[in-house]
């Protein structure tokens, strides 16, 4: 088009639909888009969320329902009552054995968080012979699974049991000690990552300061490195909590089981497995809830960024 | 307050690398020394060797009268700035600065009296319960000052701490620093790659290339008595001019064949550096700062004799105070490790920019009215010429 054609109404008012309706831009979406740029997110999510909640809503379901079986329950329990939860506190050992498994779950978690991080900060900030070969060993006994090792385990364990009873089978002891080990490798590694990207100044900028190397870690370097730390904790915990096949092996006697283990006793049998779901379900509600709640409390760390700001940025 | 002493301190990787060859430095108390030398040089080694951060692999290294060497950087009575700052993120600037002091176990009174003291120095006072990442990368800065001032060190450690501010806030905070600096009295080791920093703040200057120490002095001396090429390259700027030139005998005294112009040296020149003679009928390096050139048809009366060049203008900066005057001379360029290093320094080894011409750069008052293109005569302040060997790069003085 040249100059000269452009007239006065070109440049008032352009139609740009057929009927003749002016073109009117709108900030943000505009009214009949907003399914195609934010709603069907919502049908997604939607859809995702009922998906995760399914059966979470079936075991509570289950939990209250009296008749127990699960052939009859409902997603929404008819006369729905505590019976179950008191079957399971009346008939069972479940406070002993929930007692087991918090205390397994957070000492190891604990001990095993603090290990890795030490390991962790020795291999990200110091340079010694054999710090590769080192990182690469435990890499590789991450390779295999734990329960390839429950032979060796096994055998051990009934030397230890002899030799020292504390720790030995029917211990929550025992299942710390291995629990401890578990998960160092991994947990090492991803807390090695970490604290790799804590930039190296703030160690130094310390040491000038006058910092010990013990003042270093726990002054400095650990409160920047909360996210992971919540991480691994979390991880290690759930797993403990939930762990299954080395409890069932170690933990026989019923005063000294886990939850877990516990509660798969209840509908170990074929005979009575439909009759005591509803019981069953009860525990597992009740163990889910410190996880749920530990995972509450460490939302705010698990959000990253916390180093921002240290160097120029 | 201390003098730090290094004698022939050597940094020797266990990879090989040799990042710093018998370094003799001595700071005096009080004194405000600049580190310069271009990136990979072993300036910040050597300052981080000071800290003890570093292990010093052969040499002595004292603070005061005490050797240091095996000292751990806490037992040295130092501080240090870096250049990333290594502020403390989880803690508030008033912590930050604080720090060193609490781990120390300071009086609680005390180390509040000193943190409120640098705090109005640095004019941080109403930041000290923010965090570092609600700060100005100025304002950061100056925490990682006011961090290193409270500790009260005998030497003030500092690693390029302007580099991450824009241009701006820079030339503030040099005078800042030079300011705290002077009012405190503390002998400081500064280390920079900029040597406009290195001019302005040191009370002396070193400059560094390859590890090796090339010169130390204070910055006008090294600007008008450069060591050797690289000095001369590396301190000024526009950086010095170099082209190659042969001594001849003129009349009675000397002068300079130089391309297709003669130059006569002014008797001056020829008694100061009395080596020249020795340079008879030779080639030699021949180093001109800009401002030592001027426009002939501005020169009163007239150029004298045998005291300028001809050239084309290839391109004029006028910048208000001056005119920057870029044109090409017919003398063969100078070439040694020095001009390489300086080439490569500046990147333009590697722009494609480099012709097989020499290029002059020439200050000229504001009221010459040369033009790109025009055919110019420049006069050559033959009293202020620089002369160095073109084999080794070293002034030919003595």
């Amino acid at each position: 088009m040249s100059e000269a054609s452009i007239t006065a109404a070109d440049l008032e008012y352009t139609p740009h639909s057929k009927d003749g309706a002016p073109h009117v831009v709108r900030l943000g979406s505009a009214k009949g888009s907003w399914f195609k740029q934010v709603g069907w997110r919502h049908i997604v999510g939607i859809f995702a969320l009922l998906f995760a909640l399914f059966p979470i809503v079936f075991v509570v379901s289950a939990a209250f329902n009296p008749i127990g079986t699960l052939s009859s329950s409902t997603i929404i329990p008819r006369n729905a009552s505590f019976e179950n939860f008191t079957k399971l506190f009346e008939t069972t050992s479940f406070w002993t054995w929930f007692k087991n498994s918090i205390v397994i779950a957070v000492i190891s978690s604990v001990a095993s968080l603090f290990i890795s991080a030490c390991a962790a900060f020795a291999f990200s900030r110091y340079r010694f012979k054999g710090r590769r070969t080192g990182m690469l060993f435990i890499l590789l006994v991450q390779m295999f699974p734990q329960f390839l090792a429950i032979v060796a385990i096994y055998l051990m364990f009934v030397q230890i049991s002899e030799l020292y009873p504390a720790i030995g089978f029917n211990t929550s002891w025992s299942l710390i000690l291995l629990f401890m080990g578990g998960a160092l490798g991994v947990n090492t590694w991803l807390m090695k990552g970490f604290f790799d990207t804590i930039p190296k100044d703030l160690d130094e900028s310390a040491k000038v300061d006058g910092a010990t190397h013990s003042q270093i870690f726990f002054g400095i370097i650990l409160p920047l490195v909360a996210p992971i730390l919540a991480i691994t904790g979390l991880l290690a915990f759930i797993g403990t909590m939930s762990e299954f096949i080395i409890s069932s092996i170690f933990l026989t006697q019923d005063d000294a089981k886990t939850a877990a283990v516990g509660l798969y006793g209840l509908i170990a049998s074929p005979l009575n497995r439909n009759t005591q779901f509803g019981i069953f379900s009860a525990g597992a509600v009740i163990v889910a809830i410190p996880t749920v709640a530990l995972f509450q409390f460490l939302q705010r760390y698990i959000v990253g960024g916390m180093t921002a700001g240290a160097v120029k940025g | 307050m201390a003098t730090v002493t290094l004698d022939k301190v050597n940094k020797l990787y266990e990879n090989g690398f040799h990042a710093v060859r018998d370094l003799d430095l001595e700071i005096a108390d009080g004194e405000f020394l600049v580190l310069v030398g271009p990136s990979g040089c072993g300036k910040t080694t050597a300052l981080r060797m000071v800290a003890g951060l570093e292990d010093i692999s052969t040499g002595v290294m004292k603070i005061g009268d005490r050797v240091v060497n095996t000292l751990s950087p806490k037992d040295r009575d130092i501080a240090m700035v870096f250049q990333s700052y290594a502020l403390y993120p989880h803690m508030t600037v008033g912590d930050n600065i604080a720090y060193g002091l609490k781990i120390r176990k300071m009086d609680k009174a005390e180390i509040a009296r000193r943190v409120q003291k640098a705090a109005e120095m640095l004019e941080l006072g109403p930041m000290l319960d923010r965090k570092p990442k609600q700060l100005s990368g100025g304002q950061r800065q100056r925490v990682a000052m006011g961090r290193a001032i409270v500790r009260e060190p005998q030497v003030f450690l500092m690693d390029e701490p302007l580099s991450n501010l824009d241009a701006k806030l820079r030339v503030q905070m040099r005078a800042e620093i030079a300011q705290v600096q002077h009012d405190l009295n503390v002998t400081t080791l500064y280390v920079t790659h900029d040597q406009i920093e290195a001019m302005t703040m040191g009370d002396r200057v070193a400059v560094i290339k390859g590890g090796i120490l090339q010169q130390v002095g204070p910055p006008q001396f090294l600007y008008d008595n450069p060591a050797n090429i690289f000095v001369a390259g590396f301190i000024g700027s526009p950086p010095m001019n170099l082209g190659m030139g042969t001594v001849i005998t003129l009349g009675d005294g000397l002068g300079l064949k130089f391309g297709k112009a003669t130059l006569a040296l002014h008797p001056a020149v020829v008694e100061d550096h009395p080596a020249l003679k020795n340079w008879v009928n030779r080639d030699i390096a021949v180093g001109v700062r800009s401002e030592d050139m001027e426009d002939a048809n501005l020169v009163r009366g007239g150029a004298p004799e045998n005291s300028t060049v001809e050239a084309t203008v290839s391109l004029t900066e006028a910048l208000g105070s001056e005119i920057v005057v870029h044109f090409d001379l017919d003398v063969p360029k100078v070439v040694t490790e020095d001009t390489k290093a300086l080439a490569h320094e500046s990147g333009a080894d590697d722009t494609g920019l480099h012709t097989d011409a020499t290029r002059f750069v020439a200050s000229f008052a504001p009221r010459s009215r040369v033009r790109i293109g025009d055919s110019i005569r420049v006069v050559v302040d033959t009293e202020r010429l620089h002369f160095f060997d073109p084999a080794t790069g070293i002034a030919v003085r003595d």
